[in-house]
């Protein structure tokens, strides 16, 4: 750990652990409709990060959106190994941690789900090395 | 109170630990999480559900219930379908031959038939009879349904998704968190719309922009909207709906004087006072309207209505709208609707007229999503703000949203005609 580094205690919606690079959403996003699980892109036209890639990200969305279809584009977003490494939530969302546990057990993957408050979120910068355990402290690499 | 420990009974607890098979293990353990996620402390009983999972997204659709099938599962509750990727009743909507993932998508709805479902095949079961009343706890999935069912119709469901609405089916429960509490069901934010000229508000392109701009506006708030005229119908409601779930994320809104839970503002702020009250201007529905599509300079390429799948009165309008003209021949012009309402407009004649007159009417399915329904390309006009927020991001199409009549009517001529809507 690098003495720049920032710890934060985070409530666990799905166990896992995970080591990559930030990405944090600046609005929410629907992962049926708004996003392409076949290559992780965000596809929403409305979208501030339209055209981003989410894969291999620790992707961090601060507000959720209701989306019946997002569990099934998550799921397939893992399953196709396009998905992000980890989700980090400013909410506690059901669908996004749903889709998630049913990749994880269909498909033998330790993806985890975990949930801080928006403060604890703005910490966190696109870019920054990020670093999950299994008990959901979330290191933060600057 | 909610103590956020979840207590399970003892029922729930020999479903937990596999006593009731595999299946019903899986589907429990889901619950559970649901649970913890939501800081439930208990789970209730529901009675119906609508299932967006047979809805086709991938591979993983399909392992999910064949895990499922495979491990005996079978449902608590009648489970309607929602639309499928593909059509069951006419296969030539998105070829099931043309590739992997339109066989598996077909694949996909049978299993879910298998499963016990019944197979509606629509975002719009709340047209069908046999629909739950007030109070009744239910999962909806489908956005704009899981608005309807709770804001028109007062039945209680949270936004469950794919997976979660399964589990909830096969094990007929669901944690007694949020929009299934009476607290959470308060109105937030007052949206007052009823400074708006008359003109505006009676033309039906009104209720798709005024969701688009509460859903973009009322931010995690439960809406109430003050000022809708008494004659707003379902259909209308219908488009808040739609439109505020693309927008935004709105799974209950209240019409104060129209909807069950908001006979006066008092009953719907169960006596609070709002957090914020917005009044609505024409310039709020100009914006929402330029954000859901420009009128380019491409030609007209063609028409795209029911989404949501159209219902009977809405048949009704579209075809005393025609009134016995036909499509400009150089269009294309599609209609979705349920298998049920299908039947209903047959038997008036109006699916025939409809045909001859030159549209294509599509059931199971929707239109707005990839793959293309064939023809679908360049400039396409819809009444409808889900269409128009949705179909850019996944089909090669420029949308001009407009009213039904402005469809009817460009369609006619083939090309653009547009009212002074917002003439005040």
């Amino acid at each position: 750990m690098s003495k720049r580094s920032v710890n934060i205690e985070a409530r666990v919606l799905i166990v896992g652990s995970a080591d990559g690079p930030a990405l944090v959403l600046d609005d929410t996003l629907s992962f049926w409709g708004g996003f392409n699980p076949v290559n992780g892109e965000i596809i929403d036209v409305h979208h501030p990060q339209y055209r981003q890639l989410v894969g291999g990200k620790i992707l961090c969305i601060p507000q959720s959106k209701g989306s019946a279809g997002t569990p099934g584009g998550i799921a397939e977003t893992l399953r196709n190994g396009s998905g992000p490494l980890a989700f980090v939530l400013g909410e506690p969302d059901v669908n996004i941690s749903i889709g998630t546990l049913v990749a994880n057990r269909l498909y033998d993957l330790n993806i985890p789900v975990l949930e801080i408050s928006l403060e604890q979120m703005g910490q966190i910068k696109t870019g920054e090395a990020i670093s999950i355990d299994q008990n959901g402290t979330i290191s933060v690499n600057r | 109170m909610v103590t956020g420990v979840l207590q399970l009974c003892e029922l729930d607890q020999a479903r937990l630990d596999g006593k009731l098979g595999k299946a019903m293990q899986f589907a429990m353990q889901t619950i559970v999480t649901a649970a913890h996620i939501d800081r439930a402390d208990t789970l209730i009983d529901i009675s119906f559900a609508h299932i967006d999972a047979c809805f086709y997204n991938g591979r993983a659709h399909l392992d999910f219930v064949n895990y499922m099938l495979e491990h005996g599962a079978t449902l608590a509750v009648p489970s309607w379908t929602n639309n499928g990727l593909v059509s069951l009743n006419d296969l030539s909507v998105r070829d099931p031959l043309a590739s992997r993932e339109m066989h598996e998508a077909r694949e996909l709805m049978q299993a879910y038939v298998k499963l016990g479902c019944n197979p509606v095949w629509t975002c719009a079961p709340y047209q069908l009879p046999g629909r739950p009343g007030l109070g009744a706890h239910i999962v909806g999935s489908e956005s704009n349904a899981v608005s309807f069912y709770n804001s028109v119709i007062g039945a209680r469901s949270n936004m469950y998704g794919d997976y979660l609405d399964v589990c909830a089916a096969i094990t007929g429960r669901v944690p007694f968190s949020k929009l299934h509490r009476d607290e959470a069901r308060a109105a937030q934010i007052l949206f007052d719309v009823g400074k708006l000229p008359q003109a505006v508000r009676n033309n039906d392109l009104f209720y798709h922009l005024l969701g688009y701009v509460v859903g973009r506006k009322c931010g995690n708030l439960v809406p109430a909207m003050v000022g809708l005229s008494e004659s707003c119908d379902e259909d209308d409601l219908k488009a808040i709906s739609a439109a505020g779930s693309s927008a935004g994320s709105v799974p209950l809104f209240h019409a104060i004087g129209i909807t069950p839970e908001a006979a006066t503002l008092e009953i719907a702020f169960q006596g609070r006072q709002p957090q914020q009250v917005i009044e609505l201007t024409v310039d709020d529905l100009r914006q929402a309207r330029d954000e859901l599509g420009q009128n380019s300079d491409q030609p007209l390429v063609g028409v795209a209505l029911g989404t949501p799948h159209f219902s009977y009165t809405e048949f009704e309008r579209l075809v005393n709208l025609l009134d016995g003209r036909s499509i400009d021949s150089r269009l294309i012009f599609y209609l979705t609707t349920s298998r049920h309402v299908f039947e209903q407009a047959r038997q008036q004649g109006w699916v025939e007229s409809l045909q001859q007159a030159g549209i294509k009417i599509i059931t199971d399915t929707c239109t707005y999503f990839s793959p293309a329904v064939n023809g679908l390309h360049g400039k396409i006009m819809t009444n409808s703000a889900k269409w128009a927020y949705y179909a850019p991001g996944m089909l090669p199409v420029d949308v001009l949203i407009a009213s039904l009549s402005e469809c009817v009517e460009s369609a006619v001529s083939g090309e653009v005609i547009l009212d002074q809507w917002d003439a005040t």
